[in-house]
């Protein structure tokens, strides 16, 4: 889990005579030491659907239907309801980057990993990418050209 | 060493009819919360019911029903206790209502809380009685139990006593 530290700015000395003389005491200035443990809420998954005949598509309304359809089945209507977005899709390459509440993460990809057919067609996810900064998502080193 | 730990839910099923309530068995009442949990939790939660949980007490005549689950994951089970709409028995459909009043660690603690409830149960049933027969027969068990907890507090006094001295 990533850590940031942020330090405050020192206190300022512009007020009565009588703070001036504590803080000329406290000369080092009071600096303050945030910790962040899990700083996003927020976790991202790049995943793609294959499947195993190639020319089917879908559009992103029933993308998002199919991994709901998949919580429904292993999770109950509690997984179901379990909030997640599906941030871009493409239509020819068939993947997408979706974005979950971190207390959600564990059920979605179970789920995912667990979906094997839509509309009778054999298929399957596979998750390139998860992280909880969008950001890391932009660049992967597997298809990096040096 | 290991011990498996239970948690044992002491609910009431409240029906509209009290008629439909001897119809209910437990075989029954077992099928309904199952077909809730899966409903509700899907796979997860029907393979989390099929260890170890089960009906332990079912009382037709007054509603009341112990149903034990394991420790572990017993919350998420119970969640599902509230979407429990019907029970099919016999080919009909009785509409009720499972309310916990209690959870116990083992049978015994079910028990003794029931004995409780059960007489703020009549006390509580007396300002609702219709007809003045009612109204005796109501008072008379509320005497009769309160007469039996009395005797069992004076022989608590009389044991207590007897290991002093």
């Amino acid at each position: 889990m990533a850590t940031r530290t942020r330090c405050g700015l020192p206190v300022s000395t512009s007020s009565g005579a009588a703070e001036c003389v504590d803080t000329m005491e406290e000369k080092s200035a009071s600096y303050e030491r945030v910790v962040y443990k899990n700083p996003s809420e927020y976790h991202y998954m790049k995943i793609h659907l294959v499947f195993e005949n190639a020319n089917t598509s879908m559009r992103a309304e029933d993308f998002k239907y199919l991994i709901i359809c998949g919580l429904k089945d292993l999770y109950g209507e509690v997984g179901a309801a379990i909030p997640f977005d599906v941030l871009t899709f493409d239509q020819t390459a068939l993947s997408a980057i979706l974005r979950v509440f971190s207390s959600g993460l564990v059920k979605l990809w179970s789920a995912l990993t667990l979906i094997g057919s839509y509309a009778n067609e054999p298929c399957a996810f596979r998750v390139t990418q998860v992280s909880p900064f969008l950001l890391a998502l932009s660049g992967n080193s597997r298809e990096m050209e040096v | 060493m290991v011990r498996l730990k239970s948690r044992y839910l002491l609910c009431e099923v409240c029906v509209s009819e009290r008629s439909k309530l001897q119809l209910l068995g437990e075989r029954a009442v077992f099928q309904a919360v199952r077909a809730a949990v899966v409903k509700a939790h899907g796979q997860y939660g029907a393979a989390l019911f099929s260890i170890g949980s089960g009906v332990t007490y079912l009382n037709a005549y007054t509603g009341v029903v112990i149903l034990r689950f394991r420790k572990a994951y017993y919350q998420l089970l119970w969640s599902a206790l509230p979407f429990i709409n019907c029970i099919e028995t016999q080919g009909q459909k009785v509409p009720c209502f499972f309310n916990c009043i209690h959870v116990g660690g083992t049978i015994r603690t079910c028990q003794k809380f029931l004995v409780r409830y059960g007489r703020q149960q009549l006390c509580r049933m007396l300002p609702h009685c219709k007809t003045e027969a009612e109204k005796q027969e109501v008072r008379r068990a509320v005497r009769s139990c309160s007469q039996s907890l009395f005797k069992v507090t004076q022989q608590e006094r009389d044991d207590e006593d007897e290991e002093g001295s």
